[in-house]
């Protein structure tokens, strides 16, 4: 019989930040016992990320938070740890792969983290080469960490925490900036280290599609910050999207011909030649550093381009953070700064993205999805009526994913034509009527969209994974 | 041989280097700054592998500036006295007013030339971490620049995606100084609120691997100090104090 080993104990517990009214968590019972893993899963702004610092003590410290319950982490009451003490054995791995190192190699971050724990010296050496070996990144060690791409860093990442030999591994949602091929070889790679090392697993997570049947256990939170159910973990289904009906329209909007950017001597993008409809959905896709920005900077005047021809209505562009393009102090004046739309149009601009609310307010304080309805507003206000959103879908929830479609469903009902530079073929196959799939700063083609979704070689040579619930179509259809 | 202004510990350097600037602040002859530059370009040609082609292009602002200095001190410099030498254009300039223009270009050379012996000898991340393990730097402060150093890269590259956005916008397109330099406020306040946000989330990173901020006390890379770098503090020191002798004598 395996006897009970109790890691992990809340007793109704409540977390209040300083400054709020309400709770961020209230009446959270739960245990976890040694080598669980558990899934803790809610929309954004739930809690999630509260309940993990509280169990790696980031939280209240950090916060002035106001805990009240209580908290046993391995059989002690979470007051009793002294800073940094518990950190060794519950080890932590965050969201962005950009901001979780301090040193510049491999080796230097491994050492870092050896030395917070005054490991000595002498035995230094030998675990770092043991953690490198473990997790297969041996040749990784001299490597500067701002080289490697975000599936790498995550790996470094995780290699860090590993390096102190914890008990507990606790991801922060690890995978939502990788894109979906690079985070699926990262769960696979750490369903091996979990078994290598016993590992209790506890990730927050809100696309747990990806996970398939990695967790054995899942705790639901609501948006009070409540856990709703807490039972025995089932494979999640991808995302439904609602079917969408073509809009294209009988008129080009962009027509180009052996379209080449050159840089500083370099071709980043060889030529390519395309044409897009009004009302088109076109999802450009294809691995890191395939071109894909490069070709989207060119078409919209950002990059110096060569073509034998080419001509286009006005290009807007949203950037992966929307807040890059902002330039004024309220969301009405962005939307007012090109000048070129007359009061009423913007009034009805403003109806139509929702964004009468919060029309007064300054764009930079408002959520994430307002901002990128704010960005393609100012878009649509200076009649740039083709638009290039750049990875919009990267670390969004389903309500968030949800609400984009509608709102890309509904700029092309207008007529609006709509580039998507993404990874996320489910999504992709939601909205996109065509495809152009790009490799090596070359175009390999534009697409029907529905043809390459059963094309698994074609996506396949791309790092694309096709899309869930096409594939389920597919076969309900035969 | 060449390696030896590489390798020598920092944090040595790093005084060496400041003992050198303050003393020299106190000499006001035309020759202890000229000889000491010169001594300090034998000692970089001797002793380090630096890419002159890169000292070049920073000592040249250095150079105008110090032309500059030499320039207004003889034009719009106080009447002095001493004995007038050359009279070129209607100005009288007196002996006293070339020395002591002189002297304070060859100071600005001096000291840039002395610092960039430094700059491009030390590499940022050894200088640091021997600041904390030679000069018990607290390691809070230590691994906070480190921190911004590996920022930097990150915020260049915003920096200018920053500006392609707003490019596009119509918004950047200023043409004089005042208000591209206005413009940059623009760019500063996205970036920096993205600047809060990752500088939160490394603090959270590093504390969730044991980084409390207390003085440690083992080294995977020990910076070391050995003889050598004594050594070698000693013949700066001793070009300096040369340089000073020299100076003092030739200016009689």
């Amino acid at each position: 019989m395996q006897m009970h080993d109790t890691i992990f104990e809340m007793n109704n517990v409540s977390f209040r930040f300083p400054d709020d009214q309400s709770p961020t968590l209230s009446s959270i019972s739960f245990t976890i016992e040694r080598g669980e893993r558990v899934a803790i899963s809610g929309p954004s702004g739930s809690g999630k990320s509260t309940l993990l610092y509280l169990l790696n003590r980031l939280y209240p410290a950090n916060c002035d938070g106001i805990v009240d319950g209580e908290i046993h982490l391995f059989d002690k009451p979470a007051d009793c740890y002294s800073p940094g003490e518990i950190n060794h054995r519950v080890a932590t791995v965050f969201q962005d792969p950009d901001s979780q190192f301090c040193m510049p190699t491999v080796e230097e971050e491994l050492a870092f983290t050896l030395e917070n724990l005054n490991t000595p010296a002498s035995e230094m050496e030998e675990r770092i080469r043991h953690v490198l070996d473990i997790t297969g990144l041996s040749h990784l060690r001299h490597v500067s960490i701002q080289t490697l791409s975000g599936g790498m860093k995550q790996r470094v990442a995780t290699a860090c925490a590993l390096v102190m030999n914890p008990e507990v591994l606790l991801l922060d949602e690890p995978i939502s900036h990788l894109d979906p091929y690079t985070g699926k070889e990262f769960i696979l790679w750490l369903d091996q280290l979990q078994k290598t090392f016993n590992l209790t697993i506890i990730a927050v997570e809100h696309r747990l599609d990806y996970w398939e049947t990695f967790f054995d256990r899942e705790i639901k939170i609501t948006s009070d910050g409540r856990i709703s159910e807490d039972t025995i973990f089932k494979p999640h289904e991808t995302l439904r999207y609602p079917l969408r009906l073509h809009s294209i329209l009988d008129e080009t909007v962009i027509s180009a011909t052996g379209l080449s950017v050159k840089m500083k001597g370099n071709t980043l993008l060889q030529p390519v030649s395309f044409h897009a409809q009004k009302g088109e959905c076109i999802v450009i896709a294809g691995p890191n550093g395939s071109g894909k920005s490069t070709l989207v900077k060119a078409i919209c005047g950002i990059y110096k381009k060569e073509a034998e021809k080419f001509s286009t209505d006005p290009c807007g562009y949203v950037p992966q953070s929307p807040e890059f393009l902002f330039l004024t102090s309220t969301v009405f004046d962005e939307l007012a700064f090109g000048g070129t739309s007359s009061k009423l149009e913007l009034d009805d601009l403003i109806e139509s993205l929702r964004l009468t609310e919060i029309k007064e307010q300054n764009p930079f304080a408002v959520s994430h999805g307002q901002k990128r309805r704010v960005a393609i507003g100012a878009m649509l206000a200076d009649k740039r009526n083709v638009l290039f959103l750049d990875e919009p879908t990267s670390g969004q929830d389903e309500s968030a994913l949800l609400e984009l479609f509608r709102l890309i469903d509904s700029q092309l009902d207008q007529g609006d034509t709509v580039f998507i530079v993404t990874h996320d073929m489910e999504f992709a196959a939601a909205v996109a009527d065509s495809v152009v799939l790009l490799k090596d700063g070359r175009m390999t083609g534009k697409f029907i969209a529905d043809r390459v979704w059963q094309d698994e070689e074609l996506l396949a040579a791309h790092n694309l994974m096709p899309p869930k619930g096409v594939k389920l179509r597919a076969e309900s259809f035969a | 041989m060449r390696n030896l202004l590489h390798d020598m510990n920092p944090a040595i350097k790093f005084i060496t280097v400041t003992i050198a600037m303050l003393g020299l602040a106190f000499f006001f002859n035309p020759w202890t700054p000229l000889l000491f530059f010169f001594s300090i370009l034998v000692l970089q040609l001797v002793f380090s592998r630096i890419n002159w082609k890169l000292w070049s292009l920073f000592m040249l602002p250095f150079v105008i500036g110090a032309f500059g200095y030499l320039w207004t001190t003889i034009v719009f410099g106080a009447e002095t006295g001493g004995t007038v030498i050359w009279s070129p254009f209607g100005y009288d300039m007196t002996d006293e007013q070339l020395a002591l223009a002189l002297s304070l270009s060859f100071r600005v050379l001096a000291f840039s030339s002395l610092s960039l012996l430094f700059a491009l000898t030390t590499d940022p991340v050894k200088f640091v971490m021997s600041l904390m393990q030679q000069l018990k730097l607290s390691p809070k402060l230590a691994y906070g620049v480190l921190v911004g150093y590996q920022f930097l890269p990150v915020l260049k590259d915003e920096f200018f995606q920053i500006q392609q956005a707003h490019r596009l916008r119509g918004a950047a397109v200023e043409k004089s100084w005042w208000q591209r330099a206005l413009g940059v406020r623009r760019v500063i306040i996205p970036m920096l609120a993205g600047a809060v946000r990752k500088a939160e989330r490394s603090a959270f990173a590093m504390e969730a691997r044991g980084f409390t901020g207390e003085p440690r006390t083992e080294f995977y890379r020990p910076v070391q100090i050995g003889k050598l770098d004594f050594v070698m503090s000693l013949v700066v020191l001793a070009l300096f104090l040369g340089s000073c002798v020299c100076g003092m004598l030739l200016s009689g």
